[in-house]
């Protein structure tokens, strides 16, 4: 190796030291949001000068929050699924496909990535708005896939293209027809791939506000873009709750994936 | 036509301008092994994969007992193949590997498990039937492949480099575990490699391939002592190819030939001479050279360097019009070669084929 930790020396301590710092800058907003929550304060004034539960009893007593987390939530799983199957497909053809074009494809696929997610929203409200589709469940669900079929689009692709067609073929001439051949045993082995794709997907969505608010209406909210609206109205701690509930939430998928992954690689 | 088991007729295939196979044929009897050898991008495994059924092929035929399989897709054609990459399905185990092409088949449980056991057990790998894919070394993998391919019991397996990915010792035991199992199972075998060792060790036949076309087809001993091309010749064993300056004939088929150095060898085989080119090569093996008593028929050369071999040693020599060739013997008849020595070499001419170049 290039650079041996254990061989540093004192350097070592400098390394522990910056690694701490970043470490802390990257969790610090969120360490503080669940103090935050946490506080006695109404004005969320920091160190909070008492603790107390008051703002998550709030927070559950208001079935508007309630409704947007069920919101984010049904929706987020509509576009999981969605972006699942839409990437299987798409990274099928562009990894195994002999055609003209494909790498212009690739690139057009993952313009949702790279494009201001602004852009992204405005263009897409002003469209829905004329075929009728804006506050629509049908126009968040098509919004959200549009944003996480990238991500579904990598990771899927990366998988297949490390496993092997020849596995593919093996399992044809073993008998199975070409489909047969996909769904026993091209996607049981790119598992790891799918589920990943099916997390980002939904995280894709879960946390996204931008194009949410263009989408959302009066009645079709999602958390994130409740959260937007509250704080407009009045900065209350009851925010800082749903902000914590909607990080912790996001921690738990994130663990459950990571260890998944730890079985599935075994 | 007489009816083989499997036969191959004018095989063609070209991807766009490029052909890769070119007019093959090959009529192949029930439980022959059946080895395709050349270098890469001869046509070998085009041939291979057009029997298997992934591409289409441009024309010609395949017929397995006597019906075209060409309209029969792969997963109907009933054709056992063990690839050069390690196939193995991932999630499953060694077992329901084994067994994944009698489900496909929608066998029962209880054949399925008996029949499982036994494949494993003509692999020698009864005792790893739960293990994964991923904890199997190489050589063990290839022979769960075989245990798969041979599952449903085919009447063609194809082998496609089976043994190119493992280091050589693994190579020769898992040689001659093929050999075996080819003689228990008495499944027809065609099996691709680019190894002569591994070819003449494996098959029945053998069909060189050079630039999409078949060059030879027959025994290893044909091959190795009746070369049809200056190809073969080259492929299988070793060879010097010593330059000819003029061919007369002689009676009875043979020729004699001048070399560049005057020399006139008598006696020489002339079955591939057509005198279209007129230009001629005199294959000599190395093994056939041995050092000569001065005054004798052979040529003049001299020594450049001497290899210890073990068994063998080997020579490197230089004819008097400066063509490098090589000597190969016991290492006790060349103990007494140096290097810069001049010596008389000999052979037995009527060996010594020309071809024309």
């Amino acid at each position: 190796m290039l650079l041996n930790y254990n061989q540093l020396g004192r350097l070592k301590y400098v390394l522990l030291g910056i690694t701490g710092v970043i470490c802390l800058f990257l969790l610090l907003p969120v360490i503080f949001i669940i103090l935050l929550s946490f506080g006695s304060s109404q004005w969320m004034i920091f160190p909070p000068p008492g603790w107390t539960l008051r703002w998550y009893v709030e927070l559950f007593a208001d079935p508007r929050w309630f409704e947007a987390a069920f919101t984010s939530f049904k929706l987020g799983l509509m576009v999981t699924v969605l972006s699942v199957i839409l990437g299987f497909f798409a990274s099928y053809a562009l990894i195994r496909g002999r055609f003209a074009g494909r790498g212009f494809l690739r690139a057009l696929f993952m313009t949702p990535m790279v494009m201001p997610v602004v852009v992204v929203a405005v263009a897409l409200y002003a469209m829905f708005l004329r075929v009728g589709l804006s506050g629509t469940w049908l126009g968040f669900v098509i919004a959200h896939t549009i944003l996480a079929f990238p991500f579904a689009v990598i990771a899927i692709s990366n998988s297949l293209e490390r496993f092997d067609k020849a596995i593919e073929d093996a399992a044809i001439l073993c008998g199975a027809s070409h489909l047969e051949a996909i769904w026993r045993i091209t996607l049981p082995s790119i598992r790891l791939g799918l589920l990943s794709a099916a997390l980002f997907s939904f995280l894709a969505s879960w946390d996204e506000v931008v194009v949410a608010i263009f989408m959302a209406s009066p009645t079709l909210q999602t958390l994130p873009v409740r959260i937007w609206g509250a704080l407009r109205q009045d900065l209350t701690p009851v925010i800082a709750a749903a902000s914590s509930l909607l990080v912790i939430l996001t921690l738990v998928l994130m663990t459950i994936a990571a260890s998944l992954q730890k079985v599935l690689n075994r | 036509m007489t009816s083989s088991f499997l036969s191959i007729r004018n095989l063609k295939k070209s991807y766009g301008e490029v052909v890769a196979v070119d007019d093959v044929s090959l009529e192949i009897p029930r439980g022959e092994f059946l080895t395709f050898l050349g270098p890469s991008g001869s046509g070998k495994s085009t041939t291979l994969y057009a029997v298997a059924g992934f591409d289409e092929i441009t024309s010609g035929d395949i017929l397995l007992e006597d019906r075209s399989i060409l309209g029969v897709p792969p997963n109907r054609r009933n054709i056992g193949m063990v690839f050069q990459r390690y196939t193995l399905f991932p999630h499953l185990s060694v077992a329901e590997n084994v067994a994944f092409p009698l489900r496909v088949r929608g066998q029962d449980r209880t054949t399925v498990k008996k029949r499982v056991d036994e494949m494993l057990s003509l692999v020698r790998l009864s005792n790893f039937a739960d293990r994964m894919p991923a904890q199997l070394s190489g050589g063990q993998q290839q022979r769960v492949a075989l245990a798969r391919a041979l599952a449903y019991d085919p009447p063609v397996l194809l082998m496609d480099e089976p043994l190119s990915a493992l280091d050589k010792k693994l190579r020769d035991e898992i040689q001659i575990e093929i050999r075996r199992i080819h003689q228990e199972t008495g499944v027809t075998i065609l099996y691709v490699t680019h190894d002569q060792e591994e070819a003449l060790r494996l098959s029945d036949r053998i069909a060189v391939f050079n630039h999409g076309r078949i060059e030879q087809i027959g025994t290893g001993e044909d091959l190795y002592t009746k070369p049809a091309t200056r190809f073969v010749a080259e492929f299988i064993g070793d060879s010097n190819f010593l330059d000819v300056a003029s061919v007369a004939d002689q009676s009875n088929g043979r020729a004699c030939a001048t070399l560049p150095d005057g020399t006139v060898l008598d006696g020489l085989s002339t079955h591939h001479v057509t005198r279209h080119s007129g230009r001629f090569e005199l294959m000599v093996r190395p093994q056939w050279l041995a050092v000569a008593k001065e005054g004798s028929d052979g040529i003049r050369i001299t020594v450049k360097d001497v290899t210890y071999l073990g068994d063998s040693s080997s020579a490197l020599l230089e004819t008097g019009w400066g063509q490098a060739i090589w000597l190969k013997g016991p290492a006790a008849t060349l103990r007494g070669l140096t290097a810069g020595q001049t010596i008389m070499v000999g052979w037995d001419f009527a060996k010594s084929e020309l071809f024309e170049i």
